[in-house]
């Protein structure tokens, strides 16, 4: 027998999208109060904490001097946080991305804040 | 979606930077007043030396109240880095000179973290920076009264011995 739409049980684990680009995206979990982030071919899960050490390191990333920097090292940048599993290892190009990711996201998170206060906190 | 960083965290990521910035600064202020009261106590001005001993311990307890504030309202608080204390003054007069600018940058700077409250509306914060707008009353206050004895008593003959002795006596009786 065909099971009906209602039987199917289906994963609760919600996520919203926060902010994508062509070249990954970040996901909020409400249900795991965390974040996932779909970069560089995997899907890394971030706590509050972790999410705000990443973007402190890959923020402090001087990009002009690596673009500017004329030594034969190859322009790759371990990004690696304490306490946290995951760890990219990324080039310049993926940095950059990385960076615009982030901002764009924390850009979300804050308008989500600001809806949050005016909709919900003030009116409700 | 639900507002996660709100929730973690009761003050705004520019507010939490200007503290730590803060934190820094009185870390900062805590370290040149030990300085000065080396340098006071080598020069054989007890009673300066000891003002700066206490200006020293002062300033640690502004550091950690705002290091505990940070902590209470969910953000990072960060342990400073302090570097380029310095160690050396050319006069007795110097010394306090520079108490009085250490003490009205201090004020700037705390001003700074209020006009940015205002900007966000975090008044939690601008409240719990009323207590320091009124101990800077206070710290100003001393600084100032301390150089001004350098023109009162003046630095001939005893005059620096009878500066010294008076220093630690001066008090701030609130308005």
């Amino acid at each position: 027998m065909q099971k009906t739409k209602s039987q199917i049980s289906l994963p609760t684990a919600r996520f919203d999208e926060v902010f994508s680009t062509e070249k990954g995206a970040i996901y909020q979990s409400d249900e795991e109060v965390c974040w996932y982030v779909d970069f560089a071919g995997k899907l890394a899960k971030f706590d509050y904490r972790n999410l705000l050490k990443l973007q402190k390191a890959v923020y402090k990333i001087d990009i002009e001097n690596l673009l500017l920097s004329s030594d034969k090292s190859p322009d790759l940048e371990i990004i690696f946080i304490c306490a946290c599993d995951h760890c990219y290892v990324l080039s310049l190009i993926e940095i950059i991305s990385l960076k615009e990711l982030l901002q764009g996201a924390f850009v979300m998170l804050e308008l989500n804040h600001i809806i949050f206060d005016r909709l919900h906190r003030l009116v409700g | 979606m639900k507002d996660i960083i709100r929730a973690k965290c009761l003050i705004s990521s520019d507010i939490e930077a200007l503290i730590n910035q803060q934190i820094k600064k009185e870390a900062h202020s805590s370290a040149i007043y030990l300085a000065m009261a080396s340098w006071c106590n080598q020069n054989g001005f007890d009673f300066s030396s000891d003002y700066f001993f206490k200006q020293a311990e002062e300033e640690r307890m502004h550091q950690l109240k705002f290091y505990k504030y940070v902590l209470d309202m969910g953000g990072s608080a960060i342990s400073p880095d302090i570097t380029n204390v310095k160690q050396e003054y050319n006069s007795f007069r110097e010394v306090f000179e520079e108490a009085l600018d250490q003490e009205i940058s201090v004020t700037q700077s705390i001003k700074n973290i209020a006009a940015r409250c205002y900007k966000e509306q975090d008044f939690v914060t601008l409240e719990f920076l009323n207590w320091f707008f009124k101990e800077q009353r206070e710290e100003e206050y001393k600084a100032r009264r301390a150089l001004e004895l350098f023109d009162v008593i003046g630095e001939e003959g005893t005059g620096r011995w009878e500066i010294d002795k008076h220093v630690n006596k001066i008090s701030y009786q609130e308005a």
